[in-house]
């Protein structure tokens, strides 16, 4: 039964999402408690997934019977089983949490908005698990479609967003698949275990350089890097904000996690010893992306905006990460990626939370709505604790061991910019957080309304998951380490 | 426009042949595909084409087109046999869509597969055809809109 785990974890949100214009046709209200309990299943089977791995080691699992490199294969080691735990955690605290904002109903559109979700959940299950460069292109092709429908939703301005978004993400997703059929040009492969053994001897070939260049392009401008980065801040603010948690804790994710995939898996097999010159690319994007990323934050007076610019800035922090072609580097990196998931998730909860309750979108806004909210002001600092780094939040132990991993491959440069990069977001953490203060010393009034159960209980379970990564940092990075240690790096 | 039938007797005539030929060749290509050139898609795509057609000859009040617009509410359920057919075999404690390991009795492993392959086909048309019909749809009413703006 637990080899069939990958399969069903996947299954149950798409099934339910194709489900959904059946289930919902004559009454929409149904489609909400629906997604809620599909992506609660879900939880349960990617936690036993989880549970299996570690205790059994990787699956392979070959669709219809048919053995890789012909089949398609999903492969299930701890790495995506960690992912696809956190990516099904968050979905339901996310659905948790548009249930007690209490946004405009959406009537009979819900029908579409939760088959959107749920679409949006099982292609990021899915890019997660698949084994070969083809279908993760299909399914970052089904996270972007949902996103941008879901970006969209309360129309006007949020349309131009989206169709900006569309724009660019349709171009990132064909500068993948452009490099994905230079590669398979090349070797004739798509699967991941096929194409590093048949990638050596062809490092120099100019169709797996050009390939690789243009996969990392693409997912670039999927994963926000900082030169391509234009769409993401418009997007995040128009977006609904019961959609923008979902969206930026999870979606710019799953390509530096690809990102991930291909330099390591893929590529990193073929390098005989030495570096691929990519590596250094990579940490030279980092370096850049991390520290600019955080003096725009800095400038930003908008709270969703200053998020986003921050959220851009830890892309670049994971990619230093990535770019070290150590161990400590990747694990770091990859303990960092989960992190930033459920920081990003908390940050645009307490951002949508402040806008709806108190008016709150900018700085300025803040300083006057007075804030006495004992749930919000402990998310924010224990988001604010994570998001700077300091212990013992999961934050802390990300960059902790992302600052060893440039140290162990003596990169002095990329070190500084952990470290630059801390202190920037310190200011700029600083600054909401002395107004969020200010604001509640001004007035004595205590907020009146009680805050409704679903929106405690995102919180606290976003807190606790913020302060137990860090908790459990050791075995939770000795797991990563389990799914990196047969690459040899 | 959709919504203005053809007046010309030589295009209807000839569509209300063609359609219905369309459309049985689409059948043949659906049940064919896994001997030959064809498949799910390509008959999902000629049923659509079938469609569109007699929309663009007849007009949306017609037959067709009340079948076409009928087709719609089935969105979803050709990827719904899909995932059955692929849940069955889960059942029958094989892969997702390994046929042969679907709990039918009284076939042998060859004539499961040859079902369950027919089966995801008719699915993947059911849902090419009702995607391409509603690309149309959506295309005719948003020019529709913008006339009446004007």
């Amino acid at each position: 039964m637990t080899e069939h785990l990958p399969a069903l974890v996947f299954l149950t949100p798409l099934a339910t999402a194709i489900s959904m214009p059946v289930a919902g046709h004559r009454r929409p209200a149904v489609c909400r408690p629906i997604a809620l309990i599909a992506i609660c299943c879900m939880t349960v089977l990617s936690v036993a997934s989880l549970w299996s791995v570690s205790v059994h080691g990787e699956v392979r699992y070959s669709f219809s019977g048919w053995l890789p490199p012909i089949g398609i294969e999903w492969l299930a080691d701890s790495l995506a089983a960690t992912m696809v735990t956190a990516v099904s955690g968050l979905g339901v605290l996310c659905l948790l949490f548009a249930d007690g904002l209490g946004e405009r109903p959406l009537g009979g559109r819900a029908v579409p908005y939760y088959t959107m979700v749920l679409l949006l959940v099982a292609g990021l299950s899915g890019a997660i698990y698949a084994g070969d460069l083809f279908n993760i292109f299909v399914f970052l092709e089904v996270v972007s479609l949902s996103a941008y429908a879901l970006v969209a939703v309360p129309g006007g301005r949020a349309l131009v967003s989206a169709f900006r978004y569309l724009l660019m993400g349709a171009l990132g997703t064909a500068f993948y698949l452009l490099g994905v059929g230079y590669f398979y040009a090349a070797t004739g492969a798509l699967n991941i275990a096929d194409l590093s053994q048949r990638l050596p001897g062809l490092l120099d070939s100019k169709a797996v350089m050009g390939g690789l260049i243009f996969m990392f392009i693409g997912l670039a401008i999927k994963m926000a890097l900082m030169p391509l980065h234009g769409w993401l801040p418009d997007a995040y603010s128009d977006a609904p904000a019961a959609t923008v948690p979902l969206l930026a804790g999870l979606v710019t994710k799953i390509s530096l996690l690809v990102w991930a995939r291909i330099l390591y898996w893929v590529m990193a097999p073929s390098a005989e010893g030495g570096t691929l010159t990519i590596f250094a690319l990579v940490t030279t994007f980092g370096i850049l992306a991390s520290v600019a990323g955080a003096c725009l934050a800095l400038r930003q007076r908008e709270l969703k905006r200053m998020f986003a610019y921050g959220g851009i800035s830890h892309v670049g922090l994971v990619l230093i990460g990535v770019g070290q072609a150590n161990e400590t580097g990747l694990a770091g990196a990859m303990y960092y990626l989960l992190n930033d998931a459920v920081m990003q998730c908390s940050l645009f909860v307490l951002a949508g939370f402040l806008a709806l309750r108190y008016g709150a979108s900018t700085l300025d806004e803040l300083a006057r709505a007075h804030v006495r909210n004992p749930w919000a002001i402990v998310t924010f600092v224990a988001v604010g604790l994570g998001m700077v780094g300091l212990p013992p939040t999961g934050g802390f132990f990300g960059k902790l061991r992302i600052l060893l991993g440039t140290l162990e491959a003596d990169n002095n440069i990329a070190a500084a910019a952990v470290v630059l990069t801390t202190l920037i977001t310190l200011g700029y953490f600083a600054q909401v957080f002395e107004k969020l203060v200010r604001s509640g010393s001004e007035s004595a009034s205590a907020d009146q309304t009680e805050t409704p159960w679903p929106l405690r209980a995102t919180m606290a379970a976003l807190v606790a998951a913020i302060v137990g990564l860090g908790i459990w940092n050791d075995q939770i990075v000795a797991l990563l380490v389990d799914a990196t240690a047969p690459l040899g790096i | 426009m959709i919504d203005r039938p053809s007046g010309s007797v030589i295009i209807r005539r000839t569509a209300s042949l063609l359609v219905s030929l369309v459309q049985l060749f689409a059948l043949y290509v659906l049940f064919f595909g896994q001997y030959g050139p064809g498949g799910g898609f390509v008959a999902g795509v000629m049923i659509a084409a079938s469609l569109v057609f007699g929309l663009l000859v007849f007009g949306e009040d017609s037959a067709t087109s009340q079948r076409a617009t009928r087709l719609l509410a089935a969105d979803g359920v050709g990827l719904l046999l899909f995932v059955a057919v692929g849940g069955l075999c889960l059942i029958g404690g094989g892969e997702f869509l390994n046929y042969s390991e679907a709990p039918i009795p009284g076939l042998d492993s060859a004539a499961r597969r040859y079902l369950g392959i027919l089966m995801t086909q008719i699915g993947v048309a059911m849902d090419v055809a009702v995607a391409a019909v509603s690309i149309v749809f959506s295309l005719s009413r948003s020019v529709a809109t913008e006339e009446t703006d004007a």
